[in-house]
């Protein structure tokens, strides 16, 4: 038994095209009926297909709220989960249960209402706008339950779904919470099914697995699973469904849409889930498959289960998309659903839509693996992993386990450095606030090539620029030897908003017909880590979070845990926002100064810091997020989360508050947001000097965040000061503070 | 050839595809290492042909796509009335 808290499953809640809840999804997945029928939620009648697996519930069934879908099919699968759990949320203690999301499109059914209701009635409806980002989604469901545990949206497309699980047993490894509920959602939205239309990467009928393979159906849904620690199951006396054992992460550094065709990437992810597992491969008695339907993925697939599996007849393949359809962001989240019960029901899934010739062709090319096609199989599994494998070269695999099972303790509390800068300047305009002048010159100096660059969107360009200069800022090369130990960490609040509405615009004036191929792989929120991957060649741990401005303080204590963990030697951790015309549209008002920016910092333990002799700029004292749940596009009420970050980060650096030399602040120009800085401060910290950033930057969200712990780290490097208190916000009543001090 | 619909070829490239309009002759070769399309950027020149002058290269050989001169040509002998 070894000393690595414990992470078990204790609820399951489901909604998508095949049920409204885990009892009716699962009955349909083990009888073979699939979710995938005729498009409803919009016109498809020019698209060259028109099938989708939409769940049957109205916005109305599904919740009262005022939300966007992907929110509200969340909150359906998270009330299910919670009672499931039997958790009493009013006799546990909230702060220490969050939520921990994947989406792929967060608001964008949202915001294709705002701009078509702009097209047909001049305006558009207001209350739409905050709906809108990503970063909404676990705040609205974290204030749904009144819950005060750390939130993050991860926005890892395809694989989102399984890196949130993974990201929050982390947390709880790292002792920074008991429970959560964590998976994904995603609305069905004509933003994906024109994209994936553009691409010609949708299934004609319905998709086929593994079999002819010649696209996806496109599906919604949301799957949510209560993670808590061993410690606590037991303690409440909650049953417990299974372990959740470790998971891999890895990044293809490849192509921003298709799959590395050799499968090392995804190896790679698969290999680190067997391994932090403590596992064989022949351990593994169930696969459930990213099995997306489309050539380029089920190749790579198949050739990567094939290559480590080999001809073992004790594994077990599927793929539930078949059936549920592709759910994007929700994928991993609904997969784990469905493996948690294919072990507690020893019953694996099929993959349907195979004639008996298929079926004989499949099992010639499987050779011993046994892929399960039509009719569900009774088989015992002790061990069950899902794969999920996402746009931008993003690989993510977990493990679920019936028994105990020892896994190595691989947690490290060695301090942390940052060792490297890279920001993106900004000036003040007349029309827009503050703004970087990319050029095409920015680009040919890094090495950039115009074949590389003019892909991207400004938000990949902004962060493309800052990761290249911090890096190089550090001295990192990036070779053969230490490509996967260098992972990064992407934070912002609006990702890349203008691409999205820009694709929306269009799709919205042409039809859903008219996706743009060639915008449509930047809508992504992860593509900006994607392309930074592609360029420089790292292939470790790729995550990027939505969650508010403080995403960009949030990206930096991810980052640490990361190293903590064991999953990364260096961590790159960035908080990026672009500012153009549509932000301005969306977000202006009289007086707020919007800005944009990119600042990527580089983060090691100390021994990798020593080893490598780089420059120190501050060591990562200690970090706190506290939040009170209000609702989200406000802060009043949340006043005492700011108090308890502060409070906590002080003790857990064992600091006072008359030691701390300076705060950099969080005020961006809006009254609410500032008036709780002006009023909390001397309270919390009395005399203290305050240091803002909006003067310089405007509110460039994530990337002011950022910028304010890179411009304490300089200053402590430069002798200026010995530490500082550096803190954010997001809005919804979330709060982070990180301290910083000098080696 | 026919300047205006190169002109509009060109325009439609540096809008749709983001290629500098600076670094975008009439005889640079798109697929090339500098310009570096790819097919995804084929389908957008698919489109936006389509759209522009009602002209069809879906199928069409690929030495069409290889510059704005070609792509004007192919417009040129395909564009009705």
């Amino acid at each position: 038994m070894s000393g690595k808290t414990r992470c078990v499953v204790t609820g399951l809640g489901l909604v998508c095209a095949v049920g409204s809840n885990v009892s009716e999804c699962v009955d349909a997945i083990y009888s073979g009926k699939t979710g995938i029928k005729e498009v409803r939620a919009f016109d498809t009648e020019q698209c060259y297909t028109h099938k989708g697996a939409e769940s049957d519930l109205t916005n109305e069934q599904l919740g009262s709220e005022n939300y966007d879908r992907s929110s509200l099919l969340c909150i359906k699968a998270a009330e299910e989960a919670v009672d499931d759990s039997g958790l009493v949320l009013s006799e546990e203690d909230k702060s220490r249960i969050g939520v921990i999301l994947g989406s792929c499109v967060g608001g964008a059914i949202s915001i294709d209402k705002y701009y078509s209701d702009i097209k047909k009635n001049g305006s558009g409806d207001k209350q739409d706008i905050p709906k809108m980002t990503a970063s909404a989604m676990a705040a609205n469901v974290c204030t749904h339950f009144g819950l005060c545990g750390i939130t993050a949206n991860i926005v890892n497309a395809c694989a989102a779904g399984t890196l949130s699980l993974s990201y929050a047993c982390d947390l709880i490894r790292s002792g920074r919470a008991d429970v959560f509920l964590a998976g994904g959602s995603d609305g069905f939205s004509s933003l994906a099914y024109a994209g994936f239309h553009g691409l010609h990467a949708l299934a004609q009928d319905s998709c086929s697995p593994f079999n002819h393979s010649n696209g996806i159906s496109l599906g919604e849904g949301s799957g949510v699973l209560i993670i808590e620690s061993y410690e606590h199951a037991v303690k409440r006396g909650a049953k417990i469904y299974c372990e959740i054992l470790g998971s891999g992460v890895s990044s293809d550094a490849y192509h921003i849409t298709a799959p590395r065709p050799d499968g090392e990437g995804q190896m790679s992810a698969i290999n680190k889930a067997v391994r932090n597992s403590g596992l064989d491969f022949s351990d593994i008695d169930y696969i459930n498959a990213h099995g997306t339907g489309t050539a380029k993925n089920d190749e790579a697939e198949f050739l990567s289960l094939k290559t480590l599996f080999g001809n073992d007849p004790g594994l077990s393949v599927s793929s539930t998309k078949s059936m549920t359809g592709h759910c994007l962001g929700a994928a991993g989240s609904i997969e784990a659903v469905l493996t948690v019960k294919a072990i507690e029901q020893s019953c694996v899934p099929p993959t349907i839509g195979y004639s008996d010739e298929d079926i004989r062709f499949l099992s010639e090319k499987s050779g011993g693996i046994d892929f399960v096609a039509n009719k569900a199989k009774s088989k015992n599994i002790d061990y069950a992993m899902s794969n999920s494998f996402a746009f931008g070269g993003n690989n993510a695999s977990i493990i679920f386990s019936k028994k105990e099972h020892p896994t190595e303790d691989r947690t490290s509390t060695e301090p942390i450095y940052i060792t490297g800068i890279g920001t993106v300047d900004t000036q003040k305009t007349d029309d827009k606030g503050f703004v970087a002048e990319l050029k095409s010159a920015d680009f040919k100096e890094r090495n950039v090539k115009t074949a590389f660059f003019r892909k991207l969107d400004r938000f990949s360009q902004l962060q493309l620029l800052s990761g290249i200069d911090a890096l190089s800022d550090s001295g990192i090369e990036v070779t053969a030897d230490n490509e996967n130990d260098i992972g990064m960490i992407i934070g912002t609040a609006d990702g890349p908003l203008t691409e999205i509405v820009n694709f929306q615009k269009n799709v919205i004036e042409k039809g859903t017909q008219s996706g743009s191929a060639f915008l449509f792989p930047n809508t992504v929120y992860n593509a900006a880590g994607g392309y930074l991957s592609i360029f420089t060649g790292i292939k470790g741990y790729n995550v990027t979070v939505a969650n508010g401005a403080q995403a960009g303080l949030q990206s930096v204590c991810y980052a640490c845990d990361a190293i903590h963990n064991g999953d990364a030697k260096i961590m790159l951790a960035a908080g990026t926002d672009e500012n153009t015309d549509v932000e301005n549209e969306l977000y202006g008002e009289p007086g707020y100064v919007l800005g944009e920016g990119s600042v990527s910092m580089i983060l090691e333990s100390k021994d990798s810091a020593l080893h490598r002799n780089s420059k120190i700029y501050a060591e990562i004292a200690g970090f706190a997020t506290a939040r009170t749940a209000v609702k989200y596009g406000t802060l009043d009420g949340s006043e005492q989360a700011l108090g308890k970050a502060v409070a906590e980060v002080l003790g857990c650096t064992g600091l006072n508050a008359g030691d701390i030399d300076c705060v950099y602040g969080f005020k961006n120009g809006k009254k609410s947001v500032d008036d709780i800085e002006d009023r909390l401060l001397p309270e919390l910290l009395p005399g203290i000097r305050v240091i803002e950033a909006t003067t310089e930057t405007g509110d460039a969200r994530a990337a002011s965040a950022a910028m304010q712990l890179s411009r304490a780290a300089k200053a402590i490097a430069d002798g200026k000061i010995n530490n500082a208190l550096v803190l954010s916000y997001a809005t919804g009543g979330m709060y982070t503070a990180v301290l910083v001090k000098r080696v | 050839m026919n300047n205006e619909i190169a002109e509009k070829i060109k325009g439609m490239l540096v809008e749709n595809l983001r290629i500098p309009e600076d670094e975008l002759e009439y005889d640079s070769e798109l697929f090339g290492d500098d310009i570096g399309l790819d097919s995804i950027d084929s389908i957008e020149i698919i489109a936006g042909i389509d759209e522009l002058f009602g002209v069809d290269m879906t199928g069409a050989d690929r030495e069409n796509f290889q510059t704005i001169l070609t792509l004007t040509s192919f417009v040129e002998a395909h564009k009705e009335g």
